[in-house]
């Protein structure tokens, strides 16, 4: 999963929303450790679906923030007055959990899709881009 | 001395007053939304975390608190993080107006310290230093060591999901209800915790961290590869059972190895899982057996959730010190971290 993860973060630019979709225990929050590290982030990223969204700041020149966002308890418009919307226009990256649950505050044609599913063993994971 | 205590972290919104007597402290309002009857929603609702609903319930607390002018009251404690930003944004913006309107100074709390300091609330508990506390909620799961009144120390924490979470989304699995703390609990009490063998997750490395979404992860399969039973009640309760006793017994572990190593005098539990029976009852069990000379102080009930109560404590604790902050200079830290 770590080694996915930095690919994808190599070709990461401002302004990519990643929208990351699958059950519980499918590894978005695994995917999303790995990407963080790939970004040079040393705080620990734990599971935001408490705090809906955590931002991290990012040194690398390309992007100054990385946000990740859990939607997982939220209801659709609910995010909006959470502050996410700031994080669409500053040229930020996020990558969202459960972002089918909120499809519709999503700025339309920028994110790109990672399907997350749990393999036929326990170690096991599919991940569809 | 007098003290409001404002908290707007996530989702609840809470305005206390604690007063000093003595030694003692004495919560002479404590207002928490969740206990206003303004809305009666039906079968586990996805809590409100808009800082649009704290804007809304904010005005019925203040009304209910009794004072417009602030007078009597010595200063303001407001939790200015951990959490969620906006949410803690409606209390910091309070906090801040009501410092100037009412020319009172303004402090600012840590979230986590708050939970602490909860303890603080009853004055039967007796807690001495070095202390340990084991902070566990739905947002946090951490182990903070007290070397004495004010000095903390985060010698361990979740690398993924919290203790309360995991409660969430296991009850989630099943449906049976929000919060999944108090529905789990319920449900195991009619169940075997031997009955499945779940992971206690980390229990056997030699740190202080924990993690449980390899547990949460070990129920998710467990149900899958038995599908049929789904619905079936025994199992549930079963899987419920046996769920809280791996969460339990691997936070109990790693909380007893850390008060063994840091030679505390007491252990103290903090944050909304710390109202879990098993664990109260798992924790007092494991250190009479095993670290008979240390205290187990554990929070009332009433005060383990998110409340100002607690706010209003440590509000106390850092106004003897004289912490104070200027209205113009306080901010919120979502990341804020306690040691």
């Amino acid at each position: 999963m770590h080694a996915f993860a930095k690919d994808i973060a190599k070709n990461l630019k401002p302004g990519d929303i990643l929208g990351l979709i699958g059950e519980l225990g499918a590894g978005k929050t695994t995917f999303v450790k790995g990407l963080a590290k790939a970004l040079g982030i040393k705080s620990r990223v734990v599971s935001p679906t408490f705090v809906i969204f955590k931002p991290y700041d990012v040194s690398n020149k390309k992007f100054e923030h990385f946000v990740h966002v859990d939607a997982y308890r939220v209801e659709g418009e609910e995010l909006q007055d959470v502050g996410i919307e700031d994080y669409f226009e500053d040229g930020s990256v996020l990558a969202i959990e459960w972002a089918d649950k909120i499809k519709k505050i999503l700025p339309n044609g920028r994110t790109k899709w990672i399907r997350f599913s749990l393999g036929k063993n326990e170690n096991e994971r599919i991940v569809e881009f | 001395m007098k003290i409001l205590g404002i908290e707007t972290s996530c989702d609840e919104t809470a305005l206390a007053i604690v007063e000093t007597k003595g030694k003692d402290f004495i919560v002479k309002k404590d207002l928490v939304y969740s206990q206003i009857p303004i809305h009666q929603k039906f079968g586990g609702v996805v809590p409100e975390v808009a800082a649009r609903a704290h804007v809304e319930k904010m005005p019925e607390l203040l009304k209910r608190l009794g004072t417009k002018t602030g007078a009597g009251i010595d200063a303001i404690a407001v939790v200015n993080g951990p959490g969620l930003v906006t949410s803690l944004r409606v209390g910091v913006e309070l906090g801040k107006t009501l410092s100037e309107l009412w020319n009172k100074p303004l402090i600012a709390i840590n979230h986590i310290e708050a939970h602490i300091l909860a303890n603080w609330l009853n004055p039967k508990n007796q807690i001495k230093f070095p202390a340990l506390a084991l902070v566990v909620s739905g947002g946090h799961t951490e182990l903070i060591l007290m070397k004495k009144a004010g000095n903390y120390k985060k010698i361990g924490q979740t690398l993924d999901d919290a203790a309360g979470e995991a409660f969430d989304k296991v009850a989630k699995i099943f449906n049976i209800g929000y919060p999944g703390g108090p529905a789990i609990a319920k449900w195991a009490e009619k169940g075997k915790a031997d009955a499945i063998d779940f992971p206690r997750p980390l229990i056997n490395k030699p740190n202080f961290d924990f993690s449980f979404s390899g547990l949460k992860t070990a129920v998710l399969y467990e149900v899958k590869r038995n599908k049929a039973k789904a619905k079936d009640k025994k199992y549930i309760a079963d899987v419920c059972a046996s769920f809280q006793e791996a969460a339990v017994d691997a936070l109990v572990a790693k909380t007893l190895k850390a008060a063994k190593k840091h030679n505390v005098k007491t252990i103290m539990l903090a944050g909304g899982v710390s109202a879990n029976k098993w664990l109260r009852t798992e924790l007092k069990l494991g250190a009479k057996k095993f670290l008979p000379d240390v205290g187990i102080v554990l929070p009332d009930i009433k005060y383990t959730g998110d409340n100002a109560a607690m706010v209003a404590i440590a509000g106390i604790h850092h106004a003897k010190k004289k912490n104070f902050i200027k209205w113009e200079k306080i901010d919120v830290d979502p990341n804020l971290s306690l040691g």
